[in-house]
């Protein structure tokens, strides 16, 4: 049964993207795929450690610029590109975490954010020579076709980034299988237990995260190769709660939350923006209705209903198969 | 190295900056330190400041009632959204509340890009005159901020000192359930601390507004150095708002003379410096815990 | 069952944090100007009862009824407003204001700004009125809970362990001052100390596991003796 319901899970996030696939056009199903990577790293931090962080876009942007500088400057394989925008964030997160997590999670959430401000001028200012300021980097035409998937064309992009989107789905799964998913989990609800029971708060804050902001690198590096083009755009403040936003109207901690959020937000935003051309309004009533309506968000709501069909179905077949109940 | 007069009309700026840092955060201050939310949405009190002072301003001519008229709305504005949202959450953690106001941030600078379209607006500056300081010509309306920033200081100083309520404020950031158990009405003390606190963002706007163009996301432009400003002082604390805040004006203004992209960089890498140093900040509280 | 009469009567009170349930079918009255003791040992709920009495803890389910009006469901200040004053156990006074501006919060509150029965308590606290109470030692810590508490003749007091790690000379004046207090008004006194208890209690309720074992009513038999073997 437990393989079972984890597998169903999994199939269903899978029927909802290929629905987006046949239902909508390319480029809006490979943007929900790829925000809904980004997704996964602010909703582990959120709902497993409860941190909150509206800095996530300067982790996009440390996976996009590497994999930038790399297809720029040195090579064109767009692979080996989006390897090196994973190793970036590797590197980056380890190197700033035992600093930042240290920090209570108020000031995590503000320092977060100042970091995606520095790194925004870093990139667009003081960086320009190489950055292009401004006006960006753009590789979209340098880069190779690659065997097996070619991710310079959009329909072989998607396969590849749906693969991964799942395999994240899988590891994150996992994660949550875990003691690491139960010490994450236990740091959020009461830090000096854990501590008794002899675990490093700190360790466990630390390594998650490094896996959430190497989500969102590689999220960053996935933009970079889609778009074959990254501006300092792409870490601007004024989207820095994307994410979180994101992360709420999918429901927290819950695993399909990031892509049903994901399908939520980029459809809204396209169509309330050209229906509307005001889509803050909504977004904004709509974020702070469902804090108020119990924080669960549309998948957490949705998910019991589905599971008790679900569970009718499958029930009535149990029971024609002799249980007696 | 740097020119006398450009140094001195530079601590000017900044010093003005730092006023109206001042104003913004310090309601952001209270509203943690006895509510232990983090109002994000003082931000949108501000563009609404703003705002009310163009179109006082565009009706009336005069830009002070303006600025009094954002005060107001200001306030107002705060009012409501304490009693419908923030009544309701008070009892929730931090990052709940923190993404709540955000929110409403959000959702509040729709209202304002239905009620005052995309475009940004100039507002005149009230007064023209220029003063003579060491022989370098300063704004008088420059002075003036830094002059209510320094009564709005002294103002909330004998607030929170010398009335009853300002003392049980004082009380309720120490321990609230306290102050609750004595039979006083906490949820009217939440109630003032917002509205002041809104009344405040308001003014900072209205008075912002004269230096900058209103643009529906004014409040989102200053989001990061208004956290900055927290951040390097110490939520909760009134005296670190007010050192952070002339701090970070004056390392934006000074900064910007030495090297221009220095002035958005430099208070962030003092912040990172700050935190090493001290994880909650310079003058915050070690034991902020409910 | 409820007696008007009664200044509190709890009547099957049940208490939970989150999933554990901490209080079990708790029952308990109090007449004007009794002293009632909770006895019991750490986690047994005494806290809780308090807790929950005052407002700061919603029960589950139950009664809890003062002079015929029920307090479930009021915020905390309003029951402290009718006169139910509660002292924590913590000694955590404010202790960035003076001694004189956590008295005159406890006056803002009862609208009482008569400050001489509290220095006929505590002399003391007349010496410290421009101290930081920060700057207390628990024993003064102690007498300005109190003080700020009595403030506006409260009909009943519920004292949490008051006596906790305090010295044993202040320890005899805290008797002496409930002793005096019983005569105005009704107390509730959390506490461990057993011998104390039996000096000035009326009633005695043992307390264990969430659970009342005993109630002793009998001024003759509150004993430490008897208190101990239920606990």
């Amino acid at each position: 049964m437990n393989v079972l319901r984890w597998w169903w899970g999994l199939l269903l996030a899978f029927a909802l993207v290929a629905l987006v696939r046949v239902f909508l056009p390319l480029p809006f199903a490979n943007e929900i795929i790829i925000f809904s990577i980004y997704t996964m790293g602010c909703n582990y931090l959120l709902g497993r450690i409860g941190f909150i962080s509206f800095g996530q876009p300067a982790y996009l942007a440390v996976g996009a610029y590497a994999t930038a500088f790399y297809l720029f400057y040195f090579g064109n394989n767009p692979y080996v590109g989006i390897l090196i925008g994973v190793l970036a964030g590797i590197v980056v997160s380890f190197a700033i975490g035992p600093l930042f997590v240290r920090l209570r999670g108020d000031y995590f959430a503000l320092v977060n954010l100042a970091l995606a401000v520095i790194i925004f001028y870093l990139m667009q200012k003081v960086l320009a020579g190489i950055t292009h300021g401004d006006n960006g980097l753009w590789f979209l035409t340098s880069m190779t076709s690659t065997p097996v998937l070619d991710l310079s064309r959009p329909d072989q992009f998607f396969i590849f980034a749906f693969l991964v989107a799942f395999a994240l789905w899988a590891f994150y799964k996992y994660l949550d299988d875990s003691i690491f998913g139960a010490c994450c989990l236990a740091t959020k609800l009461n830090e000096d237990k854990v501590k008794f029971l002899g675990y490093s708060s700190f360790n466990i804050r630390l390594f998650a995260f490094v896996i959430a902001n190497t989500t969102t690198a590689l999220a960053g590096a996935m933009y970079a190769v889609y778009l074959g083009f990254v501006s300092p755009e792409i870490t601007s403040p004024a989207r820095a709660a994307d994410p979180v936003v994101v992360t709420i109207l999918g429901g927290v901690g819950t695993l399909y939350g990031p892509i049903v959020g994901s399908i939520v937000y980029t459809g809204m935003k396209d169509v309330l923006s050209k229906v509307l051309g005001n889509w803050e309004l909504v977004i904004g009533f709509v974020l702070v209705f469902i804090m108020l309506a119990g924080e669960k968000g549309i998948w957490g709501t949705l998910e019991p209903l589905i599971k008790k069909t679900f569970l009718r179905v499958t029930g009535n077949a149990a029971d024609r198969g002799g249980s007696s109940r | 190295m740097i020119d006398m007069q450009l140094l001195i009309s530079g601590i000017i700026f900044g010093l003005s900056l730092g006023g109206i840092f001042f104003l913004m955060t310090i309601g952001l201050s209270l509203c943690f330190g006895l509510m232990r939310i983090i109002s994000l949405d003082q931000l949108l009190y501000y563009s609404i400041g703003g705002y009310i002072t163009y179109s006082v301003s565009l009706a009336v001519g005069n830009i002070w009632l303006g600025v009094l008229g954002g005060v107001i709305v200001g306030g107002l504005a705060a009012l409501a959204v304490e009693r419908i949202v923030f009544r309701r959450i008070y009892d929730r953690d931090l990052p709940f509340t923190m993404i709540t106001s955000f929110g409403v941030l959000i959702g509040g600078v729709g209202v304002i890009k239905y009620f005052w379209g995309l475009v940004p607006r100039p507002v005149p500056v009230p007064i023209d005159a220029q003063v003579f300081i060491i022989g370098t010509e300063i704004p008088v309306y420059r002075l003036v901020i830094i002059g209510i920033a320094g009564l709005v200081y002294v103002g909330i100083w004998l607030f929170l000192n010398r009335t009853i309520i300002g003392k049980a404020i004082r009380a309720g950031t120490e321990d609230v359930e306290h102050v609750e158990g004595l039979g006083i009405n906490v949820y009217r003390l939440f109630t003032i601390t917002f509205v002041i606190a809104g009344g405040l963002s308001g003014l900072a706007g209205g008075l912002h507004a004269p230096l900058i163009m209103v643009d529906p996301n004014m409040g989102l432009e200053v989001l990061a150095f208004v956290f900055m400003v927290v951040i390097i002082g110490g939520l909760g604390s009134i005296k670190g708002t007010l050192v952070s805040s002339f701090l970070v004006g004056q390392v934006v203004s000074i900064g910007s003379l030495i090297y221009a992209p220095l002035a958005q960089m430099a208070p962030f890498a003092i912040m990172l410096l700050i935190l090493l140093i001290r994880p909650t900040g310079l003058f915050g509280s070690q034991m902020l815990k409910r | 069952m409820t007696n008007n009469d009664d200044i509190l009567t709890v009547a099957g009170l049940n208490v939970a944090y989150g999933e554990s349930k901490a209080l079990f079918d708790v029952s308990m009255s109090v007449r004007a100007s009794q002293v009632v003791a909770c006895v019991g040992r750490n986690g047994a709920g005494k806290s809780t009862l308090l807790k929950s009495i005052t407002g700061f803890l919603k029960p589950t389910s139950g009664s809890i009824v003062s002079n015929g009006t029920s307090l479930v469901g009021l915020a905390a200040f309003v029951i402290a407003g009718k006169g139910i004053k509660y002292i924590p156990q913590d000694k955590k006074v404010f202790s960035d204001l003076t001694v004189r501006e956590n008295l005159e919060l406890g006056s803002y509150a009862s609208q009482d700004y008569d400050w001489a029965p509290v220095f006929d308590y505590f002399p003391k606290l007349k010496v410290l009125m421009d101290r930081k109470a920060g700057y207390l030692s628990g024993g003064e810590r102690q007498m300005l809970m109190v003080g700020r508490a009595i403030l506006g003749q409260p009909k009943l007091l519920l004292v949490d362990e008051p006596t906790e790690g305090l010295a044993p000379s202040i320890v005899m004046h805290l008797r002496d001052v409930f002793k005096e207090l019983a005569k105005k008004t009704a107390l509730v006194i959390v506490e461990q100390n057993l011998p104390l208890v039996c000096a000035i209690a009326d009633k005695v309720y043992a307390l264990k596991e969430g659970r009342i074992m005993a109630e002793l009513t009998d001024r003759a038999s509150i004993k430490p003796e008897a208190c101990e073997k239920y606990l």
